[in-house]
């Protein structure tokens, strides 16, 4: 075949998928994880009517795959409502949305970990409700949280492989159009898995020293 | 002035409160006795704001605390001392103490340390000003959470069975710190089961029972035989207490 070989243009395509993978990575987790704490404060501060609209929203974001839901909202909505959609819209609102959900477990168990004693000792002395959640539940619920949060990230990382499928050029699309025209699915999905396995051991480690920093600056032994 | 006319707080089905009457005025020191379950600390809860009343009226100072103004006011003027201390785990001793002030008094950040570390001095924890609760021994962290109160500079401080979750030793060093408070003239409403201490420090000495208030005496009658002692449960109230 004409094109069987690797070339060092495959560099640059494998650099340009993994360049698409990671500005949607870095771009759905800040959307999912601001949409995420935004739900667990809701969701603390009982909101009214909120409460049952986010679990049941979140519960189904959980438990139904992934693939599924970018699907519903690749080709679902679309057809629904008669609007245009590109698979790097849709991919970022399904992966936004999907980061999101877990988020909301995670700091919703993180500020539920702080004692109510603490919140009403703040209460008694006159902080409102914004000075209480910034400088009492926050601190302690972000050194909560970051372990947690890192692990949910590293696989919303592999996560983000299955906007592949909808036709966005990331990391696993180069891989597959590397193989069609190589043929050679050893070496291509091999050198793939290794970069996601870096770019997760590289987020694990920066998330590992978040963490340890916000425990040193909460010096005390309670979480 | 501590005004408490006709309070009732209910929980669910049970009425923990009974048409509690309470005027505390300014420089008195308040003791307020019962069993486990009497309605005491529910008390204090109502006078800071933490339980909504079921039925009448506090106010403190002449701020209502059913109204959000109200309570707001009120929570300036009162300070509260908590049995489990309620300290913020993620900040000193210093921090637990200055925060309030700098938050809500709005003080600058060195003039609300330099009270907080009087305030440490005073209470003999000046070396300490650094150290986080978790550091702290039991009887250290109630004398922060006092400081905390104190640093507020309250015209009332409500302290709600603050020595019952010490042992003798530290109990000791926060009743002596107690002492001197009320010798100089601070206005305290005081939840206690340290009856020797509340006789020595209480102007006033009320007695719940069952969510209602049987008695308000003036500590001498009290404890008078033609007095408090006359009452059988109070009675027999004290010698279960001396007994323990």
């Amino acid at each position: 075949m004409r094109y069987a070989d690797f070339t060092p243009y495959d560099i640059v395509l494998l650099l340009q998928g993994l360049g698409v993978t990671l500005a949607l990575f870095v771009g759905t987790t800040l959307i999912g994880l601001a949409i995420g704490l935004a739900l667990a404060v809701a969701h603390h501060y009982r909101v009214p009517g909120c409460r049952p609209v986010i679990v049941l929203v979140t519960e189904a974001l959980k438990n139904s795959p992934v693939l599924v839901q970018l699907f519903l909202v690749f080709f679902g909505i679309p057809a629904f409502l008669h609007i245009r959609m590109s698979p790097v819209e849709a991919a970022t609102l399904t992966i936004s949305l999907n980061t999101a959900a877990f988020a909301f477990v995670v700091f919703r168990s993180g500020i539920e970990s702080i004692d109510r004693d603490q919140i009403e000792a703040a209460q008694v002395f006159g902080l409102s409700r914004s000075q209480i959640l910034r400088l009492i539940i926050a601190p302690q619920a972000a050194a909560f949280s970051v372990g947690p949060l890192v692990g949910i990230l590293v696989n919303q990382l592999q996560v983000t492989s299955l906007i592949s499928v909808i036709g966005v050029f990331d990391l696993t699309k180069i891989g597959n159009i590397l193989n069609l025209r190589t043929l050679q699915p050893f070496i291509v999905w091999a050198v793939i898995g290794l970069i996601y396995y870096l770019a997760a051991k590289t987020l694990a480690h920066a998330g590992g020293r978040i963490e340890a920093a916000l425990r040193k600056s909460v010096k005390w032994g309670g979480i | 002035m501590i005004v408490a006319e006709n309070v009732e707080k209910r929980f669910g089905d049970a009425l923990v409160l009974k048409r509690v009457n309470l005027r505390v005025e300014p420089g008195e020191v308040v003791t307020i006795l019962g069993a486990s379950g009497s309605g005491k600390s529910t008390l204090i809860r109502c006078i800071n704001g933490l339980e909504a009343l079921s039925g009448g009226k506090i106010t403190v100072d002449g701020h209502d605390v059913s109204t959000k103004a109200g309570l707001v006011a009120a929570r300036r003027a009162s300070a509260t001392v908590f049995q489990l201390f309620n300290l913020y785990p993620h900040m000193t001793a210093l921090g637990n103490i200055t925060l309030a002030p700098i938050e809500v008094l709005k003080l600058p950040k060195a003039e609300a340390e330099a009270r907080a570390r009087a305030l440490l001095d005073k209470v003999g924890l000046g070396a300490h000003a650094g150290a986080y609760p978790q550091q702290l021994s039991g009887g250290q962290r109630q004398r922060v959470g006092i400081c905390r109160a104190l640093a507020m500079q309250p015209r009332y401080l409500l302290l709600d069975e603050v020595t019952s979750a010490l042992d003798p030793e530290m109990t000791g060093d926060v009743l002596r710190i107690l002492a001197e408070l009320a010798d100089d003239g601070t206005t305290m409403v005081f939840v206690t089961h340290e009856i020797e201490f509340a006789r020595h420090i209480s102007s006033r000495i009320v007695f719940l029972e069952q969510g209602e208030l049987i008695v308000d005496l003036p500590t001498a009658q009290f404890f008078a035989e033609d007095g408090g002692l006359a009452v059988p449960r109070i009675r027999q109230f004290l010698s279960k207490m001396k007994k323990d």
